[in-house]
């Protein structure tokens, strides 16, 4: 039993050094110079230290703007992406209504629409509502969330529904209910949904690729495909410095409330059930 | 409390997503103290994009009510389409660039403005005969300018001394070119060498600078007299098989399809590749990692060794139609090309000026230690074949099929009856 | 007990009232979604539809063109490497993909002290996917330049392929980076779903004198399998959808090896400006999704063991 146990550990650690290789190489990386990477491509560590790459990096593209863009917009649109598919939740899981059934695998057929599908399209109504290269093209159409409607449901339906009809019995309307009693009992559900869709915002990068055009409107994923480029991409000391700076802070959040983020990711998959 | 600090909070977040999304969408919009702010565009990486800050930075101090705002692509093969994108749905810049490959296709589709009165009038910084008129190109049609050459870049073939030299090549291309003595059987033999050292010879890009020069190499020709000849004329479909062998065999490699992070660049400065075809921009590479004394240029080889026309690359600036500030624009316009625009950005690198006079600019660094090539070349070249480029989408057709043949995926006589083929029906 | 028998009625007209506006009360939480829905996808989704029989470039005429562009598509012989090379994909990450984070699953099930190795496994899906691209760019690239490849050469003396530049071989790097980057999320869903195994059964098994590899196969896979199913839906259509680790790794306009439909349907109508083409190659990729998601779910009826 001890010895499986050693064994298993050991398996482990290879293939989680495996996953950490990766951000490991990144940061040796982005401390090398174009010479070393060209003719000691195995070397572990950088000589000389190139420090320079990270200032060189900041000074090459908005980072900071970038942060606060893919910041705001994330917020914004998990906001009310919670809200409204709670809403939405809260009446397919509780509200009978005539067509509520269909109603709802129609609602979940549309989430099996590839984004692509509809690219072209959306892309000259945005024109139209003059939302190309402003953050609404990224806010706004992604707050449709078949996907959150029918975890939350999931959720609602966990909730006694005795807990309702007792508010209800001291007079509480619709709104009330879902607003006093449902909600605060689906907070693990929308803590997990809100990381989700939070995380989805954070690293986007098909629609910001297409809708903005402004540099200080740029995203974090958008601003760092900007270093990459065939002609003259050879200073990946420079590009993984970027990439750093891109994820690093991310990283960090993610250690900090690692716990949370990864048990709701995992309630997220068991909501098939 | 703790739930009404929440709905302010978003209830700002909301009011700078509004704000901050009234600048960009549409051209040519004032903010504030007088100023206005042109929007331009072009490509290339966070790298490349430094080389206008100094620009910049001098067009704001001379020019306090006029704002730039550059907005880039990365990638050269995606630049031209989110263009055509913001002028579908009327989100473009007021300025942008053009390539020469898509030039046409602009010009054609009446997006860009006729600049002939402008750069006639006193506004104008250099006059439109102040430029080669050679790289013009398919900016000129029916005798308008459309677009004006931001500078150009003479297609040559750089080579890697060290790599020569490994493969046991001890003759220097440029003093045979001195010596007029540069040929292409001269040329090939080098590349079979290298070959041999296990080494590529040569990298090139898939367009028809470097296709064409080759087929001039051998003597043949592309277009003869509105025909397109390059699949008949046996000089020219001799010169495409060795390409389409070459490309095979891994003594050419075409840059277009190598990964990122093995560009041309990287093989190039690893030794890996005698030689690169490319234009002065090459140096901004070989700055970041290479010995520069290992790299020196020479001319595309000819079939005698007598010096012949080679190709020039050339990009263009035009102002969108739409733009709602036309003078300003302008301002801009003449500023950038005009020769102390080309010799504030030219310098060390990049280009080459299109403008005349500044040639001192390509010579004052004596690098590479012949320089002098650039101008050669750039005053004796061609921009694209009139009837190649008055065709919109034809080249660009043209070296898609070629790609194909060169990576194998058509048959090499097959592959020139459909090109062909292609080309006649294009022209129609 | 008289405000009791008090209440009752009035309890249940008030249950009649609520439930006669609750066709009002519906609407009004359903709204904002079903509106958003039907403005940025329902909307453009028949407008695709429309597109798909036309002929237009975004600036000149509309033009009628009938089945042309599917016609067009399904001859032709870039759309067919489209399919295939999305097919590959979705072959080799799915299976791999989720074997390898089943198995990772089981493991850290069975020592004490998972969280680490949580952390550690989870941190890539976390990660941008552009940032994901540029790390692995630089470790896959070939020759004497990629990490892996020259550490392969010099300690096990293995010429491995140029990843990025062989179209052969790239959509096994796409696969592999898929795989680094998807792994941890399955591996954390696939944890959740062996810990609500009551571990009873588990030991009943034993008991019964059942070894491990029996249990395995009869004891935690099916009873895992509702998530299984679940998590190889949700690859199927990811890996049907992926876009932007291809795009950044490799340029698929230049390595047919990396062309997907959904680069397909990129390249049709923001490079090439046929947006009929282009809406008709999406709605092929539609169907196809649509179909192996029906097919799974047949499957389901018969693989999938749920415990209800």
């Amino acid at each position: 039993m001890r010895s499986r146990q050693v064994a298993l550990h050991a398996v482990l650690t290879i293939g989680g050094l495996a996953m950490l290789f990766p951000f490991v190489w990144m940061l040796l990386t982005s401390f090398k110079g174009v010479r070393q990477m060209l003719n000691n491509p195995l070397d572990w560590l950088p000589a000389p230290w190139r420090w320079e790459n990270y200032p060189d990096a900041l000074a090459a593209m908005p980072f900071g703007t970038a942060y606060w863009n893919s910041f705001y917009i994330a917020a914004i649109n998990v906001t009310l992406t919670l809200l409204t598919s709670a809403m939405a939740a809260y009446a397919f899981a509780r509200i009978r209504f005539r067509g509520s059934g269909v109603l709802f695998v129609l609602f979940l057929a549309t989430q099996m629409v590839p984004t692509q599908v509809t690219i072209v399209p959306l892309y000259l109504m945005l024109a139209q509502f003059g939302w190309i290269d402003s953050h609404l093209s990224l806010i706004v159409p992604t707050i449709a969330n078949p996907f959150a409607v029918f975890l939350l449901r999931q959720f609602i339906r966990a909730v006694p529904v005795e807990l309702e009809e007792a508010a209800r019995i001291d007079g509480a309307g619709r709104w009330r209910c879902f607003w006093n009693v449902v909600l605060p009992n689906i907070r693990p559900g929308l803590g997990a949904l809100g990381i989700i869709a939070f995380l989805a915002s954070w690293n986007s990068f098909f629609f910001p690729l297409i809708f903005l055009n402004s540099p200080e409107l740029a995203t974090v994923p958008l601003l760092l495909s900007q270093f990459s480029g065939q002609r003259t991409a050879i200073d990946y000391g420079l590009i993984l410095a970027a990439s750093a700076i891109a994820v690093v802070p991310t990283l960090i959040a993610f250690l900090i409330g690692q716990r949370k983020i990864i048990n709701s990711m995992a309630a997220s998959g068991l909501g098939g059930r | 409390m703790k739930r009404a600090l929440a709905i302010l909070g978003v209830l700002a977040l909301a009011t700078t997503a509004c704000s901050g999304s009234g600048g960009g969408n549409v051209p040519g919009t004032s903010s504030g103290q007088g100023q206005v702010t042109v929007r331009w565009s072009t490509w290339g990486s966070a790298e490349d994009l430094k080389l206008y800050q100094k620009f910049t930075d001098d067009f704001h101090k001379r020019n306090p009510g006029i704002r730039l705002k550059l907005e880039s692509v990365a990638r050269y093969e995606d630049y031209h389409p989110k263009l055509l994108a913001q002028l579908t749905s009327k989100t473009a810049p007021d300025v942008f660039f053009v390539g020469d490959d898509n030039i046409g296709k602009f010009v054609s589709a009446g997006v860009l403005t006729p600049l002939d009165d402008k750069l006639s009038g006193s506004d104008s910084k250099s006059k439109p005969e102040d430029f080669f008129d050679g790289i013009y190109g398919g900016a000129k049609r029916d005798n308008k300018i459309y677009g004006v050459p931001n500078d150009t870049n003479p297609e040559v073939l750089w080579f890697d001394k060290k790599a020569l030299k490994d493969a046991g090549i001890t003759e220097d291309p440029a003093a045979l070119h001195e010596a007029k003595q540069w040929t292409m059987a001269k040329y090939l033999d080098m590349n079979a060498k290298l070959k041999a050292a296990g080494k590529a010879g040569s990298i090139f890009w898939n367009w028809y600078g470097s296709t064409y020069s080759v087929i001039n190499g051998f003597g043949g020709k592309v277009w003869d007299g509105g025909k397109f000849v390059a699949t008949t004329d046996p000089k020219s479909r001799e010169a495409l098989q060795t390409l389409a062998k070459g490309y095979q065999d891994k003594t050419f490699l075409s840059a277009d399809t190598l990964p990122d992070s093995n560009g041309p660049s990287t093989q190039f400065l690893k030794h890996k590749v005698g030689f690169y075809a490319g234009g002065r921009w090459v140096i901004d590479s070989l700055k970041k990692g290479g010995e520069l004394d290992d790299y020196d240029i020479v001319p595309f080889p000819s079939q005698t060794g007598e010096p012949m026309p080679g190709a020039v690359a050339a990009s263009y600036l035009a102002i969108n139609k739409d733009t709602k500030l036309p003078k300003e624009a302008f301002t801009f316009l003449t500023e950038f090309v005009g020769k102390d625009g080309q010799l504030l950005r030219l310098k060390g690198g990049g280009a080459v000026p299109s403008v005349k006079g500044a040639e001192q600019i390509v010579l004052e660094d004596k690098y590479p230690a012949h320089a002098q090539t650039f101008l050669d070349v750039r005053d004796t070249g061609f921009a694209n074949y009139p009837e190649e480029v008055s065709v919109p989408g034809l080249t660009a057709d043209i070296n898609e099929h070629l790609m194909k043949v060169w990576t194998g995926k058509v048959g090499f006589d097959q592959g020139m009856t459909e090109l062909q083929k292609l080309v006649e029906s294009k022209l129609g | 007990m008289a405000i009791l028998t008090e209440a009752r009625p009035r309890a249940a007209r008030r249950a009649k009232t609520i439930r006669n506006r609750d066709g009002w009360w519906a609407a009004f939480f359903l709204g904002p979604q079903l509106a958003l829905l039907a403005v940025f996808l329902v909307f453009p989704l028949g407008f695709a539809v429309v597109l798909a029989f036309m002929r237009w470039d975004g600036l000149g005429q509309k033009e009628w063109a009938g089945l042309d562009n599917f016609a067009a598509q399904l001859s032709d012989p870039m759309f067919g490497l489209a399919v295939w090379n999305t097919v590959k994909l979705a072959l080799l990450t799915v299976p791999f993909g989720l074997g390898l984070s089943l198995l990772i699953a089981v493991a850290l099930n069975s020592v004490k002290g998972s969280g680490f190795y949580r952390v550690l496994y989870f941190m890539p899906v976390v990660t941008s996917s552009v940032a994901v691209a540029l790390m692995w760019q630089i470790i896959l690239a070939g020759d004497e330049y990629g990490v892996l490849n020259t550490s392969l050469e010099r300690w096990f003396g293995i010429t491995a392929p140029d990843w990025l530049g062989d179209p052969g071989w790239v959509i096994v790097a796409i696969a592999i980076v898929t795989i680094w980057s998807s792994l941890g999320l399955n591996v954390v869903i696939f944890l959740a779903g062996l810990q609500t195994i009551p571990p009873q059964i588990v030991e009943a098994a034993r008991m019964d004198g059942a070894g491990a590899l029996r249990i395995f196969r009869s004891v935690t896979l099916p009873l895992l399998s509702p998530t299984i199913f679940f998590s190889t839906v949700v690859a199927v259509i990811s890996s049907f959808q992926a876009f932007d680790q291809i795009y950044v790794l490799v340029n698929p306009e230049h390595n047919e090896g990396a062309r997907t439909i959904v680069y397909q349907v990129y390249e049709l109508g923001f490079k090439d400006f046929e947006f009929g083409m282009s809406s008709a190659a999406a709605l092929i990729l539609l169907v196809l999704t649509l179909l192996v998601t029906l097919v799974q779910f047949a499957a389901q009826k018969r693989l999938v063991h749920y415990d209800t």
